[in-house]
């Protein structure tokens, strides 16, 4: 039954994508839309079914593709991440129907975005190796030629998609090796016999597979340092494919480092976990700190992508940590809150890439430096963007607070503990998970304050209309989820608890305490969204009682925080840059922070200043240091290569010669 | 009878290799179309003997056809192609002593990377088995180290004549059409690169293969 299901969303998405290529472009976005919502939808009753009866969805065929033919198992661990896509997809799906682009709406993007969303669901039921590369470099292959689409309006498009073509690729010649290594040593390219036989692969061969999971896994995943792509091509890619590549796509990344950690090679050596937190921990910071200091609103979305990311495979490499210095439950409690944190990642993102492709599209620019004051001229997008805001910055009673909560649990109850590795790692996570958390607060304080609030910072701004309902419809599944399990993570709870148990094959009795409140089984301290919930309505009822009492008293209107001034401007408020500023400040030498001051003067006198222009730009370190340096020393060796085939016959059969005379000596 | 055999075998083999290095050491045209005329019909003689041991009507047919195309019709064609021009390989990439030597270390090298295949085929034929790879490299070498077109199409017979050897040696007996089919490529290659080497000297007057390189590109 769930197989059949399995094999309808594929069906249905391809179907989608035929639509796509021949519908006639009046209907295109309607059609396509909607067949692969009803692919989504598929997908979805797949990954619920799955989750709540355990049994795993099994399609295989011998044809289809070469070398073993296509292969598909998904399992509670696999149905947990496709149900995460789906939902996503469905959103950024009716989001799609309203949101206006002309090269989205183009043949080839109505043809592709149906098969990056089927390739999304596929990914993670992927049950062998061909199959997985063939899924995996169909989704890498579609996402780019979606971030393609508007390269003819703006030049920014292809230089971001070049940087991710180069990274995918990068990765995907990672995953290869890593995958094909298991393969050959476990004789099988099945994932269950690899599982099944790679505690018999020399160590050697399992370490290097999995550091080179990590490598291609942690690009998809934007890990520092190989997130470059991420920040340049998230923002760059249409409003509904941001909210895929940001809230679907980086999550399977996740879900191929513990599909191979766990799964496939059943956990190592503490070595591998502790070298998986400390790339966490720098992507965390990384991440959060040039989001805290972005003026775009897209690449701040997208850098605290990386941030949260970073907690992620924190909280992953804390979980291996455990499994491997013997404390089998804080493991699985270290796991269920990395999966639990994915899930709500892709909740509060999507939802607020969705809203930010909204506001781009009402206002015309993603330069927070020239929005502001959208909250009065927009405001169920606005009020949405903020709910995401809160739910990112761990408010309660929204989900990431949750999650958190529980990653930090898990970090705190492993900390009395006699291993050298835990005892300086744990702590090591808690502080940056403490910054990190601060950092976000900052940046979302500023994305919503300086884009939401205030006056409109310039003339078009002021006609800035609310959008069409399907587009805030779209978000505002999202939001609605983030509010819901913010309440209720019981809800999901469960599901997630059975996904980490099904790929860690842990026998480990519930280590949580599950119900209206939330909490490690044994320890003190636990947590009750619900109530929390409920008594921050109960304090905003009464303070707001409190305010209508005290207003019988005369009230003398004039501007908030306006120093008793009547006139307030727009200039006289912050901007994002002014409000990012002491953190630039603060953070100078990793920031490296570029500044261009150009005064000029009145003809009659130098005392006078006629205007002054200042330019500030933020690099990152990791592409001036890093990817510079290995780019021109990838052109020297081209340049030099090139001189080797000058042209001449004789070279070339030489070649032939010296290869002939290698391989018999090689041979003979 | 079989030691006539054998040594009828060793004596038409050694042939084929002993013309390759010659094809090395000579730079006039018209003496190493001598060669390249011996070397087929040594290559047939093989063949030949061969057939005749086994006692294979097809074999012996496919002798016939390659003493027709090796012996004869190739050799005439690369003298038409060379329209009676008595030119000579006057600076060869590697001069004619330097040569020598060379394909005296790839004999060396073919006798011991192929010595796994000679016990593997075994008796007389299989022994003679490095002959052929040896008759191979050199062809190589020629097609590497001479500047003509002539002496390029020349180099590529070798390389073919080389293979068919080692294909004779090991299977005893390739099948009638493979070999026909085989040896009427050769002389397809043989014919286009003969109306190359013409629209060459016809384009560009005399020059050497060497100097083509603005294409590459």
């Amino acid at each position: 039954m769930t197989a059949d299901l399995l094999i309808a969303a594929a069906l249905v998405g391809l179907l989608a994508a035929a639509a796509g290529a021949v519908a006639p472009e009046r209907l295109r976005a309607e059609v396509v839309s909607v067949l692969t919502v009803v692919a989504s939808g598929c997908g979805l009753a797949v990954a619920l079914g799955v989750l709540r009866s355990g049994r795993a969805a099994v399609v295989h065929t011998g044809r289809l593709l070469p070398l073993g033919g296509l292969s598909l198992r998904l399992d509670r661990f696999g149905a947990l991440f496709v149900a995460v896509s789906a939902v996503v997809a469905i959103s950024a799906m009716i989001f799609r129907l309203g949101y206006e682009s002309h090269a989205l709406s183009s043949r080839t993007a109505s043809c592709v975005l149906p098969l990056f969303v089927t390739a999304l669901i596929l990914v993670p039921a992927a049950a062998s190796v061909t199959t997985f590369l063939f899924v995996w470099e169909l989704m890498a292959i579609t996402s780019l030629l979606l971030v393609l689409v508007d390269h003819r309006r703006r030049s920014e498009v292809a230089a971001a998609a070049q940087w991710y073509a180069v990274m995918t690729q990068f990765g995907a010649a990672a995953l290869l090796v890593a995958l094909v290594l298991l393969a050959t040593h476990a004789d099988s390219q099945s994932f269950i016999a690899i599982a099944a036989r790679s505690a018999g692969v020399p160590a050697w061969v399992r370490s290097t597979a999995f550091a080179l999971a990590v490598v291609g896994f942690g690009s998809k995943a934007g890990m520092v340092p190989l997130h470059v792509w991420l920040p340049r091509a998230h923002p760059e890619a249409p409003g509904p494919v941001s909210a895929l590549m940001s809230a679907a796509m980086v999550n399977l990344g996740i879900y191929g480092i513990i599909r191979v950690g766990d799964g496939l090679l059943g956990g190592g050596p503490a070595w591998w976990w502790l070298l998986l937190m400390g790339l966490g921990a720098l992507s965390a910071l990384f991440g959060a700190l040039h989001a805290a200091t972005s003026t775009d609103l897209k690449r701040l979305l997208a850098y605290s992508t990386t941030d949260n990311m970073g907690l992620v495979l924190l909280g992953i490499g804390a979980s291996g940590l455990f499994a491997s210095t013997g404390h089998p439950s804080l493991a699985l409690v270290a796991l269920v809150a990395a999966l639990l944190h994915v899930v709500f990642h892709a909740v509060f993102k999507g939802s607020l890439f969705l809203s930010a492709g909204s506001i781009q599209q009402a206002s015309g620019t993603r330069d927070l430096d020239r929005l502001g004051g959208l909250l009065q001229r927009m405001p169920v997008t606005g009020s949405l963007f903020l709910v995401g805001s809160a739910a990112i910055a761990a408010l309660p009673p929204l989900c990431g607070f949750v999650s958190e909560w529980l990653l930090l649990q898990a970090l705190l109850h492993g900390l009395p503990s006699s291993d050298l590795a835990l005892a300086i790692a744990l702590p090591v996570g808690v502080a940056v998970l403490a910054l990190t958390g601060g950092l976000t607060a900052l940046t979302f304080v500023k994305a919503a304050g300086i884009g939401l609030l205030g006056q409109p910072r310039r003339a078009q701004a002021v006609e800035t209309r609310e959008v069409r309902r399907s587009m805030w419809a779209g978000a505002g599944i999202l939001a609605t989820l983030c509010l819901v399990f913010g309440v209720a993570p019981f809800l999901i709870l469960p599901a997630v608890l059975d996904a980490a148990r099904t790929v860690t094959a842990s026998h480990v009795l519930d280590p949580l305490v599950r119900g209206w409140h939330v909490g490690l089984a044994g320890a003190p301290g636990a947590l009750a969204p619900g109530l929390l919930g409920l008594g921050l309505l109960a304090s905003v009822v009464l303070t707001a009682g409190i305010r209508r009492a005290l207003q019988r008293a005369a009230v003398r209107r004039t501007e908030a925080w306006g120093c008793g001034r009547e006139l307030q401007t727009a200039r006289m408020q912050y901007t994002a840059t002014s409000f990012g500023e002491p953190l630039t400040r603060v953070f100078e030498d990793v920031l490296s922070p570029a500044h261009d001051l150009d005064v000029s003067h009145v003809a009659e006198s130098r005392y006078y200043v006629e205007a002054a222009t200042f330019h500030t730009s933020l690099e990152d370190a990791f592409e001036r240091h890093g990817y510079r340096h290995a780019a021109s020393a990838l052109g020297w060796w081209g340049r030099l290569a090139r001189r080797v085939p000058n042209g001449s016959v004789h070279r070339y059969l030489a070649f032939g010669l010296v290869a002939l005379v290698v391989v018999l000596v090689v041979l003979g | 009878m079989s030691s006539a055999y054998s040594s009828t075998l060793t004596l038409a083999a050694g042939a084929v290799l002993i013309c390759a290095v010659v094809v090395l050491w000579v730079t006039s045209t018209r003496s190493m179309l001598i060669v390249v005329a011996t070397q087929g019909t040594a290559l047939g003689c093989v063949a030949m003997t061969l057939g005749v041991h086994v006692g294979d009507a097809g074999l012996i047919a496919t002798a016939a056809v390659e003493l027709a195309v090796k012996g004869l019709a190739i050799p005439v064609l690369i003298d038409r192609a060379a329209g009676g021009a008595l030119d000579r390989e006057r600076r060869p990439l590697v001069n004619v002593p330097a040569s020598l030597v060379a394909s005296a270390a790839l004999i060396v090298l073919a006798f011991t990377a192929a010595r796994g295949v000679a016990t593997f085929v075994g008796a007389t034929s299989g022994a003679l088995v490095p002959v052929g790879v040896a008759t191979l490299l050199v062809g190589f070498l020629v097609l590497v180290s001479r500047r003509r077109p002539i002496f390029q199409m020349v180099g590529l017979l070798l390389v073919d004549n080389g293979i068919a050897l080692v294909a004779f040696l090991c299977t005893a007996g390739v099948p009638f059409l493979i070999e026909v089919g085989v040896s009427l490529d050769v002389l397809l290659a043989v014919v286009v690169l003969m109306v190359l080497a013409q629209r060459l000297r016809s384009e560009f007057g005399d020059l050497d293969l060497d100097e083509l390189r603005e294409l590459h590109d």
